[in-house]
């Protein structure tokens, strides 16, 4: 019995020492591995998924590489590396709160119930819900697809308003897009209904894109923000000044035009709303 | 970990609702998907024993087909692979009645089917040959030498690796989720999306799946004591 009491005091010692190792913040982390860990997507283009050549790339990758990273090189006074994860919806924000990345830096809206949990930093992209129909659907908007077999993505958002603006639609949820869209591809949904530019990026990687509409006014708000811990205000800050360095610099639009431009991989002119509220974060 | 605990999400809201919902998804595709894996694993595990090289052969190739390929790859397959190979008419049909929900019943009973057979096999193989040369020489055919003799023993020898099987079929069912049917462990997740309370949302599943995995083997336990044949197992019968 003492070997016990003295062996559970040990460990409970052992714990309290290692405590302080584990209460490290992400800059002093980054700092000392040099490496900044994202969690981002392998399937959602053109924001970060694996190309034909095999490349990790998309939009808020390089958002990451050419705003976020050169305000942490500043910060630190040295040369970050970035390293790569898969996150998705329902893993992302343990895959925080377990240090096992940094940032997620993918398709997050950013929600009020989700700043409860994490962080996020100023807004980075804004879209809307759609939906993806095959082209002479009777579905045209939201107001038709009750009764119908709506996939959507497992741990969105879009899936939640769904469920109560219409609960009569019978919703299909999938864990990642190549299998929702799967469904749509056989028939077993009417229609997929993801944030538009994500459906618009599904339509321009399809094999036959012309088969396919997107339908509908914007039935949500998303605002895609970058997630870290919670109450980390200094790395909060370097990610923030980072993104609106980019968008003062006009760095910010280079990278759209790239990824969005009529020459970019999916073409989403963005309007002048858009644009007006994206500088407003910079007061401008 | 600066992460604040509220495990009030759990009980708020629609949690409760949707947990118990899941809790139920998940008994439903479990039991049913148990009696067909149950059935198949008889079926093939009393076959790979038969005297007859065709049926051992066909029992063999079932069970090292639908073991030897992840469980995941078998949702896939019954839900997205079977039915474009029917006709249209019954396509449509299937989807409009909760394909998923029948699909990955499926997936999981013939899976798992496959797996019980090995341990069926393993029980029939146990019991000494003597005792089928006896039943044959009382007369009986070769069926009522299985059905009267033969199975009754394997089926009692072999309830602690079934109840292991069984177990890991009600888990294995949370692989459901992949193909949208809303079980368990997708309604954590869902209590997650609401909340963004993950820790909170998985403990409450751990716990469920624990708590119905302890309970089912606690009653396999019983029915292992309640129907052993004195003398067989010296341990049972010495409980």
């Amino acid at each position: 019995m003492k070997r016990i009491v003295t062996l559970a005091l040990m460990v409970v010692l052992a714990l309290s020492l290692a405590a302080p190792a584990l209460a490290e913040t992400t800059l002093e982390k980054i700092n000392r591995t040099g490496v900044l860990t994202i969690g981002t997507r392998t399937g959602s283009p053109p924001f970060a998924y694996i190309n034909k050549n095999n490349e990790w790339v998309g939009f808020t990758i390089d958002l990451v590489d050419q705003a976020v990273k050169p305000a942490l090189d500043k910060k630190l006074g040295k040369s970050i590396k970035v390293e790569k994860k898969e996150s998705t919806p329902p893993t992302r924000i343990p895959l925080l709160s377990s240090n096992a990345v940094d940032l997620i830096a993918g398709t997050m809206t950013d929600t009020p119930e989700r700043r409860q949990s994490v962080d996020f930093s100023i807004t980075f992209f804004l879209t809307g819900a759609q939906f993806l129909v095959k082209k002479g659907s009777p579905i045209k908007s939201i107001d038709d697809i009750g009764g119908k077999r709506i996939a959507a993505q497992q741990g969105s958002t879009n899936a939640k308003i769904i469920r109560e603006k219409v609960p009569t639609a019978q919703l299909r949820e999938f864990p990642d897009q190549p299998s929702a869209f799967q469904a749509l591809l056989q028939g077993q949904v009417d229609a997929y209904t993801n944030d538009g530019i994500q459906l618009y990026g599904l339509k321009a990687k399809s094999p036959n894109p012309e088969q396919w509409d997107v339908v509908g006014d914007f039935y949500s708000r998303e605002p895609y923000g970058m997630a870290m811990r919670k109450g980390e205000e200094d790395f909060k800050q370097v990610v923030d000044s980072g993104l609106k360095q980019a968008l003062e610099s006009g760095k910010y639009f280079e990278l759209y035009e790239k990824w969005f431009g009529p020459k970019g991989e999916v073409p989403y002119p963005m309007t002048a709303e858009v644009k007006k509220f994206l500088m407003s974060q910079v007061g401008k | 970990m600066n992460y604040r605990f509220n495990w009030s999400v759990l009980w708020s809201g629609q949690s409760g609702h949707w947990l118990l919902q899941g809790l139920l998804t998940t008994l439903e595709i479990s039991a049913l998907a148990w009696v067909l894996a149950v059935f198949l694993g008889i079926l093939s595990g009393a076959l790979r024993t038969a005297p007859f090289r065709p049926l051992r052969a066909l029992a063999t190739f079932y069970v090292e087909f639908f073991r030897n390929v992840p469980l995941l790859v078998w949702m896939f397959f019954w839900y997205f692979g079977v039915p474009p190979l029917l006709p249209r008419g019954v396509q449509d049909w299937l989807f409009g009645h909760g394909l998923e929900f029948w699909a990955a019943m499926v997936a999981l009973g013939v899976y798992h089917g496959a797996r019980f057979s090995e341990v069926i096999r393993s029980g029939i193989q146990s019991i000494p040959r003597t005792q089928f040369e006896a039943s044959m020489a009382m007369g009986l055919t070769t069926f009522q030498a299985y059905r009267l003799v033969i199975l009754p023993i394997a089926i009692r020898l072999i309830v602690p690796p079934a109840t292991n099987e069984s177990l890991n079929l009600l888990k294995n069912s949370s692989v459901a989720l992949t193909i949208s049917v809303a079980e368990l462990t997708f309604q954590t997740r869902q209590i997650e999306t609401y909340t963004a309370k993950a820790i909170e949302a998985l403990t409450a599943g751990t716990l469920i799946y624990l708590v119905l995995c302890v309970s089912i083997a606690t009653v396999m336990t019983r029915l292992e004591r309640r129907f052993a044949i004195p003398g067989m197992i010296a341990r049972v019968g010495a409980g």
